[in-house]
């Protein structure tokens, strides 16, 4: 096959993408799309999602539950359709076959207002895109999902067919950009997607048309909570501008780390867990005249002033720091938070110690 | 859920929250869903707050200091 130009589908590659629009740059407004990020470590430790409170696992992807009946856990797997190397994994650790009608079983990622402002929603220039995914489970029928914006009054679910079991399918869903409604373009949320694994008729509605409500998935869509062990993967996830879905836009991984720290980023190394005893990688620094230690800057700034937790590299207790100067754990906390940086608050220590903390620093929206 | 204030050595301010459960230190932003929850948690009383010496406040007191931020 020889590449086309035609002036109405596009630009028609040997590998049969399509590009029907100039895509240079940030053309997949998804960051870890392909679920290569994985800070917290979710491949060796599945996360568990039984409540309502977001459960992150791939970084920038996470869950919402609810706080009885099903449960859920998100973790990084190698299963992968071809030029994949990772999926975000959910399997079901306890059924809920009979949804009540505000259970909300989902798997979530949420876009900054400011990577999609220029997709002009609630305005009469609001752009059209187009949402793509790779997905596998054990279940076969009809799923949904939806979009919907910060204040939870503006949504557009959608279905998608999963016509056979245990096989990787692509999915594509294009949806006109919505010109109602409150679209943040801030460092806010500015667009939810969401995948349903059983969502209840409350949060329901109508696939394919925008609706004034909190719809996180479309009528009748599969209920994958219904059955212990049921599996659900994502990977490959994209949302472009324009009417037709591209080939996945593969980013180099210190790129796609880089994004994802603005959110999330941890001293560790990236194959180490968060509260784990480790030295590696730990800040240090020596408790000074009346403070109580060094200030460090982050990795990437951050889209706010972020939470910071620390972790004893020799013990992995939170809030602690370890002086090394009486080689016990002290307690220790962050100040001066901001964008960029903070420093460490050790009121114990003595001046002239040494200490050392691992920590997180976590801004999700 | 417990939360105490932790005064900010430099200047004596307290700018900075910190969540027992997980020893979280969550800075005065409302734009970080943490503090979000934390105001929200101390108004619906669901949580308690220490002052920056340790001593549990009543939810009125709580309540009343939630409101001076921002």
């Amino acid at each position: 096959m020889t590449t086309i130009v035609n002036g109405t589908t596009g630009i028609t590659f040997s590998d049969s993408s399509v590009q029907n629009t100039a895509a240079i740059g940030y053309r997949n407004r998804v960051i870890n799309g392909a679920q290569i990020v994985d800070q917290r470590v979710s491949a060796t430790t599945a996360v568990t999602v039984n409540s309502v409170t977001k459960a992150y696992a791939t970084d920038r992807f996470c869950g919402t539950g609810i706080g009885s009946a099903g449960v859920f856990t998100l973790g990084q797997v190698t299963t992968a359709p071809s030029n994949f190397i990772n999926s975000l994994k959910a399997t079901v650790t306890t059924a809920d076959s009979s949804l009540a009608a505000t259970d909300l079983y989902r798997v979530m990622h949420l876009i900054e207002g400011l990577n999609c402002a220029d997709l002009g929603w609630g305005t009469a220039a609001a752009k059209t895109v187009t949402l793509s995914f790779y997905v596998y489970s054990n279940l076969t029928g009809t799923f949904g999902g939806s979009l919907i914006n910060s204040a939870t009054n503006r949504s557009y679910p959608f279905t998608y067919t999963i016509s056979a079991a245990n096989t990787w399918e692509r999915k594509t869903i294009t949806i006109p950009g919505d010109t109602s409604g409150t679209w943040l373009t801030t460092n806010g949320i500015g667009i939810s997607i969401n995948w349903g694994l059983g969502v209840g008729s409350t949060y329901s509605g109508t696939a394919n048309a925008w609706a004034g409500a909190e719809y996180y998935s479309a009528t009748g869509a599969t209920n994958v909570m219904a059955t212990l062990s049921n599996t659900f993967y994502l990977t490959g996830v994209q949302l472009e501008v324009g009417t037709t879905a591209s080939s996945f836009d593969f980013r180099s991984f210190p790129q796609e780390l880089a994004m994802c720290q603005r959110y999330y980023e941890k001293t560790y190394n990236q194959s180490v867990a968060p509260g784990t005893a480790a030295d590696l990688g730990a800040f240090f620094t020596v408790r000074i005249d009346s403070v109580g230690g060094g200030g460090t800057a982050y990795k990437v700034t951050k889209r706010a002033t972020p939470t910071v937790t620390f972790y004893s590299p020799s013990t992995g207790t939170s809030g602690q720091a370890r002086n090394y100067s009486t080689s016990a754990d002290t307690a220790a906390s962050a100040q001066s938070i901001g964008e960029g940086a903070f420093y460490v608050l050790a009121a114990s220590a003595s001046n002239g110690q040494g200490l050392g903390v691992q920590y997180v620093v976590s801004i999700e929206l | 859920m417990i939360y105490k204030l932790i005064k900010n050595l430099l200047d004596g301010t307290v700018s900075v929250v910190q969540r027992l459960s997980d020893d979280a230190c969550i800075p005065y932003d409302p734009a970080n869903t943490d503090y979000q929850n934390f105001k929200a948690q101390i108004n619906d009383e669901t949580a308690q707050l220490e002052d920056a010496d340790g001593n549990l406040m009543t939810p009125e007191e709580a309540k009343a200091y939630v409101a001076t931020l921002p």
